[in-house]
């Protein structure tokens, strides 16, 4: 998910020279996100609460409603190290340690009253919860719904164990679609207008596209993207912005960056020794610090699995303005953790591949079991089945009491240092390295 | 030792080691059969779930029969039945299971059961197991399903989607297909057909099974004194091991006993346990609410028997299956509430009339943690007092569980 707008700090303290127009679009696009919803206080649109995976702001924004997504919230406080206080006093209300800092984060800042350095954000109108990939998002959306008193539309989106949806997975979204019309109608006064969708559709579209581009050029030798730290900040547009022609704009201009970046060798890394996958979710609250870990062995991570929680469209789905209603219930389908293990370990098979990762790092969260339970045998099979070097390091995404800088920066200096040595070993004994 | 079972003499394990030595029930479950007395019963439930080698699932496949193991809660276990395959609810290792491989597959911050779960799976304890259900209660569940079919390859594992669209009337036809989905498996498991009329004769056998259940859970809730908490708990367990055509008529048995027990009620507080619905607190903490004089009159232990009321069979069995998920009043935490969480468990607080709440919820189940906070509000509103207390499979020490709950009793006692 994408940092906030309002830090000029950058990885590591100093600027990295291949971050420049994108970024910088990307900050102004989230202040104003945030500075709009501040401000939309009178004459006040609705408010809509709803999550990433598997989103529905398309059909949202289609009854004028403003999308709050409180995990992107949550993560922006985060990455600016308010998170604490607010798990804090969640933790002051009854909610233990080891529920998800994300929901904490929430919960806190939401009885704490709303205010962020960022801006206040809003009391919802309705609540969305789309229910894909993640259970807490059921328990998340039930605490929301009993503290602010506002409605809730369960949105259930089966999980994915075979490769194609079902035809009666798409029956079933396809009918809570229309209930969630007919709910959004009731609540507006506003009749649905099916063209408005089409529209918002089509700028969908337009963004998916080219936030894929993006995606794709960590393909390429050296990479010019960092696909799991620089892809973070891009993930704001796709996920939060998603139907807008800003959404789209931007990433015109990300790409275009890229292509400056290819035809001028500006790379991430003056050096790029390891291509390295990366899945899980990342320590917001010490991104810089953990991004160094990576930077000070010229790791550069050419693809990663964090950046598809809002929508596999790396892997060919598209919003489809010509097929509303269905196309927007495969995106809900979606979600990277929305798919099964035996899903998952196709997809970061066929990355390693397409990507020409030399190693994977693991990095499992204490707050997501969805994301996290059974990483520790997704290391065991790329170890073993696929021969990829892999390690596997836990800290939060949240909550910055979990993590350890040292243990963790031991433990990746020890891999990136073995790393080099089996590369070594294989030189010298006249193979092509890893 | 065990007292009325056999000892297995060590065998062959699964990776050349030596098996651990388990106990031997007879085929034909006599030793369940012939047990007359709640004492009996009891006892042989123990030693049952002191062996982590699923002894009732080893006599069932030595009489050639196969079995199904399922993760606790909403398991459509009538299904794997009308195929004749034994559900078996797989609860997690207990105390004596020691973990050394699960920790590594699935990270440092989950629950016991699931950690426990995948011990067995990775030593060979659940090799007397044709196939596994995992249904969507919770991620980690979810996620096990994925482990098990790397790690159980020739096994099929199914994950079965929950839907939490309670209101939409697309929900039972999907739930339905849902249900085919896991047919499929099981036919190819059984060697036979689906067929409506078996699956309508397994739903009265559970039918059976559940109002038994509901009369012992009745018994309990009017009249603790007859029943102490661990034999009430230790009977509802044998029912998610054995066949239930043997549980069937142990629970007859042992309700006709409990029904004529005359025993002297204590002046014990009455209270409701929340959390327990899919890990299990161990025998010793059960023991230890009931010395420090408490009453349990609800709880949510093995809702594998109880997630719904009876089921009305109507004309499509599978669509009756289906609807009883969907419409069951019954609440717990991993499933969304239809009205409130505060309403949902006043509700169930005047039901018992029970005089406080105590939340045993499992060390990192998140759906029972975050329900504990909406839960404490609403009774802190009506002045009903509570304990939250965390627990896991393998706990060692008891004494800081014995000071809270005989804090907690002083304080409703000197209220």
């Amino acid at each position: 998910m994408p940092e906030t707008g309002g830090s000029s700090e950058t990885p590591g303290g100093a600027a990295p020279t291949f971050l420049h127009d994108a970024r910088s679009l990307q900050r102004k696009l989230v202040e104003e996100y945030y500075r709009d919803l501040e401000a939309n206080e009178r004459p006040r649109r609705p408010v809509a609460y709803m999550l990433v995976g598997g989103n529905l702001a398309e059909i949202l924004r289609s009854f004028g409603f403003e999308v709050v997504f409180p995990e992107i919230v949550a993560l922006n406080c985060a990455i600016k190290h308010q998170s604490l206080d607010n798990i804090l006093h969640a933790e002051s209300l009854g909610y233990g340690l080891d529920v998800c800092g994300y929901v904490k984060n929430d919960l806190g800042l939401q009885d704490l009253g709303g205010k962020t350095s960022f801006g206040r954000i809003p009391r919802p109108d309705v609540l969305v919860c789309s229910f894909s990939g993640c259970y807490v998002y059921v328990k998340w959306w039930e605490a929301l719904a009993e503290s602010y008193g506002a409605p809730l539309f369960m949105f259930d989106v089966p999980y994915m164990r075979e490769e194609v949806p079902r035809k009666e997975d798409i029956d079933y979204l396809v009918g809570q679609l229309w209930e969630l019309v007919h709910f959004l109608e009731q609540r507006t006064g506003q009749a649905f207008d099916m063209d408005l969708l089409k529209r918002v559709l089509i700028e969908s579209r337009r963004a998916e596209d080219g936030w894929v581009e993006f995606l794709r050029a960590g393909r390429l030798r050296p990479s010019p993207i960092e696909a799991y730290f620089e892809s973070i900040f891009y993930m704001f547009p796709i996920n939060v912005l998603r139907g807008t022609p800003e959404a789209a704009d931007f990433y015109d201009v990300v790409n275009t960056e890229i292509r400056a970046r290819v035809r001028d060798q500006t790379y991430p890394l003056p050096e790029e020794k390891f291509r390295l996958l990366v899945e899980g979710v990342p320590p917001y609250t010490n991104y810089r610090a953990f991004w160094d870990f990576f930077r000070k062995w010229g790791a550069v991570s050419v693809v990663a699995t964090y950046p598809k929680v809002g929508g596999l469209f790396d892997r060919g789905f598209r919003h489809d303005p010509a097929r509303p209603f269905e196309s927007i219930a495969e995106y809900s389908l979606g979600a990277y953790v929305n798919q099964s293990w035996p899903l998952r370990r196709k997809i970061i098979a066929d990355y390693v591949k397409e990507y020409q990762a030399d190693a994977a790092l693991i990095h499992g969260i204490k707050s997501c079991r969805s994301f996290t339970a059974g990483q520790g045998d997704l290391r065991d099979w790329l170890i073993h089945d696929q021969g990829v070097p892999t390690l596997y390091i836990e800290s939060d995404h949240e909550d910055p009491r979990y993590f350890a800088p040292a243990q963790i920066k031991n433990r990746m200096d020890a891999f990136f240092e073995s790393l080099e040595q089996r590369r070594a070993v294989a030189i010298a004994g006249g193979r092509t390295p890893a | 030792m065990p007292e009325l079972l056999q000892l297995r003499p060590p065998g062959e394990g699964p990776e050349g080691g030596e098996a651990p030595p388990g106990i031997e029930i007879s085929p034909d479950f006599r030793e369940f059969r012939q047990a007359e007395s709640v004492d009996q019963m009891v006892r042989l439930a123990r030693e049952v779930l002191a062996d982590p080698t699923f002894p009732t699932v080893r006599a069932w496949r030595s009489a050639g029969g196969k079995a199904v193991g399922c993760f606790p809660v909403y398991t459509p276990q009538e299904l794997v039945h009308s195929f004749a395959l034994l559900p078996v609810a797989m609860q997690g290792g207990g105390e004596n299971l020691e973990i050394s491989r699960a920790d590594a597959a699935l990270g440092s911050f989950l629950c016991s059961i699931s950690k426990s779960t995948l011990e067995m799976a990775l030593t060979g304890r659940l090799d007397p197991f044709d196939a596994f259900v995992f249904p969507y209660i919770c991620d980690v569940s979810r996620n096990l399903d994925g482990i098990f079919t790397r790690i159980l390859p020739q096994r099929p594992s199914h994950m079965l989607h929950l839907p939490q669209n309670f209101t939409s009337p697309a929900t039972i036809p999907f739930l339905v297909a849902e249900y085919r989905s896991l047919i499929r498996k099981l036919e190819r498991v059984a060697g036979r057909p689906f067929s409506e009329s078996d699956l309508r004769a397994s739903l009265e056998v559970f039918n059976t099974q559940r109002a038994l259940v509901e009369q012992l859970a009745e018994l309990r809730r009017e009249t603790p004194w007859k029943v102490t908490l661990q034999e009430y708990y230790l009977l509802l367990r044998l029912g998610g091991l054995l066949p239930r055509e043997v549980h069937i008529p142990l629970l007859e048995r042992a309700l006709s006993e409990l029904k004529r027990r005359d025993r002297k009620n204590k002046d014990a507080i009455r209270v409701i346990v929340i959390g327990p619905f899919c890990e299990q607190p161990t025998l010793e903490l059960l023991q230890l609410v009931e010395d420090v004089g408490l009453y349990v009159v609800g709880e949510e232990f093995q809702m594998l028997h109880r997630w719904c009321p009876q089921i009305t069979i109507g004309k499509d069995p599978l669509q009756s299956l289906a609807a009883a998920y969907v419409r069951t009043p019954v609440d717990i935490g991993v499933r969304s509430t239809p009205t409130t969480k505060g309403a949902a468990v006043l509700s169930r607080v005047d039901a018992t009339n029970a005089q406080g709440v105590l939340f045993l919820t499992a060390k990192f189940c998140e759906p029972a943690l975050e329900d504990v906070v909406l839960y404490r509000r609403a009774l802190e509103g009506r002045g009903i007092p509570y304990l939250h207390m965390e627990f896991e499979e393998k706990s060692t020490t008891y004494e800081q569980a014995r000071l809270q709950l005989e804090t907690f009793v002083e304080s409703i006692l000197f209220d």
